[in-house]
């Protein structure tokens, strides 16, 4: 256990000793908030509630965000040989890959945290709107959710990074990894010309009904074991060095 | 006994990069492992510090099994890697705690281990600064660092020295012949020098295969060819004094040359003489003077390059340790 905080800790401080940290945070908050504010704004009528707008480009950005963060877990520390000093210390497989999988999800909360401060922006720039006009229970279930979504992606994003010794392999990979987690259902529906409708694991269906204050148990459970099967798959890749 | 490999294999798809090895390691000792490049020395102590799966045998770590028993092994290992891979983006501090801690050390016994590894790796000076601005020295010397916080049982060195200056070098070797008293040491290298200086052992691999293990001092007798004794000598003429030379019962051979008013003269002898003495006799009985003499010294360099170069392994000493029947 100890070690788990040890190597969480690290990872999340490795994120902070680099400009990349600020860098992202700053980009994603400019480029996410911009999306948000522009689909408000320049709509004349506002069709959905306005958490949902805001959680929809959270999420458009949160992929390349996923990628970014999740490309270098394991590759990087292939390419620089660190993982054999990581792997010859006593600690085990699990311990190195939920210690970075915790590292790498907290960081990606602590970016794309931040971004609430666009409703206060949005409030200033519309005097129409009032926080008020905020549903406060929506916000939390979609946050909620996010963090769901962004647990998934990032136990994606972690097992591919284990498979490539090259970031760029990786991030290729990753981003097009986590698009076919988020549009999985919609990509059955299309592939059996409609025949079959899947609708229980459209991540951005949930995103939008959560956002609403629809609060529905049944993609908690996909999103918490589809996490820990990623993070099993990891585990086993991860180990899997040493039966070869 | 710390270390034990029985029959060791490593294959990788299409090469063979250690076959069928075995050898031990007792406590306190430094042994010294020498082979050229691409001979298996990195692959065996990546296998040793449970990083590597072997493809076949069966590898020890003080009374661990290295496949089985992969952590209890690791608490008993400090190991540096040929490149010493390192994170970068870290104060040198911050770096060795982290390593600290997931070595199972932590608060008054870390700061403690910390301070001491510091010191005695020359770091002190450099503890504030960031891995990625140091020079490849100091940042070896991070590596040794991390590699005796825990203080280690055993103490797995891939190269140790590469990139350090003659001062660093020395240092280091200071270092690891001082750590001689508490650690037991395997060390690779390419520096012979240093190797028959520091090492109480040395296992010389080539191909996969172990092809000499002694002390360097036995190896070195293991040699094969004559010893040569060089003695300047002023009194005679180079014809007469080659000629009483070669007189002496042991001398196979024996040659003189002018070089200004002293005569270099080598004489060669069976490996199981020691003729110096006996020219000194000629020399004296003949009233001649005499400015140096000595016996050339092989050293391990000499061993090395018999026992790895193409065509003297297969006959030379490879055949006294019984294994080179099995050289592909």
């Amino acid at each position: 256990m100890k070690n788990f905080f040890t190597i969480w800790f690290r990872e999340l401080s490795a994120c902070f000793l680099s400009p990349v940290a600020y860098v992202l945070m700053v980009v994603f908050l400019a480029v996410a908030s911009g999306t948000f504010l522009l689909e408000v704004t320049q709509t004349p009528v506002l069709e959905q509630p306005l958490t949902v707008a805001l959680f929809e480009a959270i999420l458009v950005w949160l992929t390349i965000l996923v990628t970014v963060v999740s490309m270098r877990l394991f590759a990087e520390e292939k390419r620089s040989g660190t993982l054999e000093t990581l792997m010859t210390v006593p600690v085990t497989e699990a311990q190195i890959v939920l210690g970075k999988y915790a590292g790498a999800l907290s960081f990606l909360i602590m970016v794309t945290f931040p971004i609430a401060i666009t409703l206060a922006l949005l409030v200033a720039v519309s005097p129409s709107v009032q926080f008020t006009d905020l549903d406060t229970g929506a916000l939390l279930t979609g946050g909620a959710v996010l963090i769901l979504v962004s647990s998934l992606l990032v136990s994606v994003g972690l097992l591919v990074s284990l498979l490539t010794r090259n970031q760029i392999i990786a991030a290729i990979c990753c981003f097009c990894a986590v698009w076919t987690v988020l549009l999985f259902g919609w990509i059955i529906t299309l592939l059996s010309g409609g025949a079959v409708q899947v609708t229980m694991i459209t991540v951005t269906d949930h995103i939008r009904d959560f956002s609403r204050g629809m609060v529905d148990t049944r993609p908690l459970v996909l999103y918490v074991s589809g996490t820990v099967l990623f993070l099993f798959a990891s585990v086993r890749v991860l180990e899997s060095r040493r039966w070869r | 006994m710390i270390v034990d490999v029985q029959n060791l294999t490593k294959r990788y798809p299409g090469n063979t990069a250690v076959d069928d090895i075995s050898f031990n390691v007792q406590r306190r000792e430094i042994v010294g492992f020498l082979g050229p490049n691409g001979a298996g020395k990195t692959t065996t102590m990546q296998i040793l510090a449970g990083y590597l799966p072997a493809t076949g045998g069966h590898v020890e770590v003080a009374g661990y099994d290295v496949f089985k028993q992969s952590l209890d092994v690791r608490r008993q290992i400090g190991y540096l890697p040929e490149n010493v891979p390192l994170y970068t983006d870290m104060r040198v501090t911050e770096y060795l705690r982290f390593r600290g801690r997931l070595k199972g050390l932590g608060g008054a016994r870390l700061r403690a281990r910390l301070e001491s590894v510091l010191e005695s790796c020359g770091l002190t000076d450099v503890h504030r600064q960031i891995i990625g601005s140091l020079s490849r020295g100091f940042r070896q010397r991070v590596g040794l660092a991390d590699s005796l916080i825990a203080e280690p049982e055993l103490l797995i060195l891939d190269e140790p020295t590469v990139g350090l200056d003659p001062n660093q070098i020395r240092q280091i070797r200071n270092l690891i012949r001082g750590l001689g008293e508490r650690h037991t040491v395997l060390l690779a290298s390419h520096i012979l020098h240093e190797v028959e200086m520091v090492c109480n052992r040395v296992l010389i691999i080539n191909g996969g295969q172990i092809v000499a293990s002694d002390t360097p001092g036995k190896l070195v007798g293991l040699l094969r060819g004559n010893r040569r004794v060089l003695a300047q000598i002023r009194g005679g003429t180079p014809q007469n004094v080659q000629r009483l030379l070669e007189a002496i019962p042991a001398v196979v051979n024996a040659s003189c040359e002018a070089q200004g008013e002293w005569l270099q003269c080598y004489c060669e002898s069976k490996k199981e003489h020691d003729i110096a003495e006996d020219v000194f006799r000629v020399v004296a009985a003949n009233g001649w003077r005499l400015r140096e003499l000595h016996e050339e010294r092989r050293n391990l360099e000499d061993v090395f390059a018999e026992v790895t170069s193409e065509d003297n392994g297969k006959n030379g000493l490879l055949r006294r340790t019984g294994s080179g029947e099995k050289r592909a």
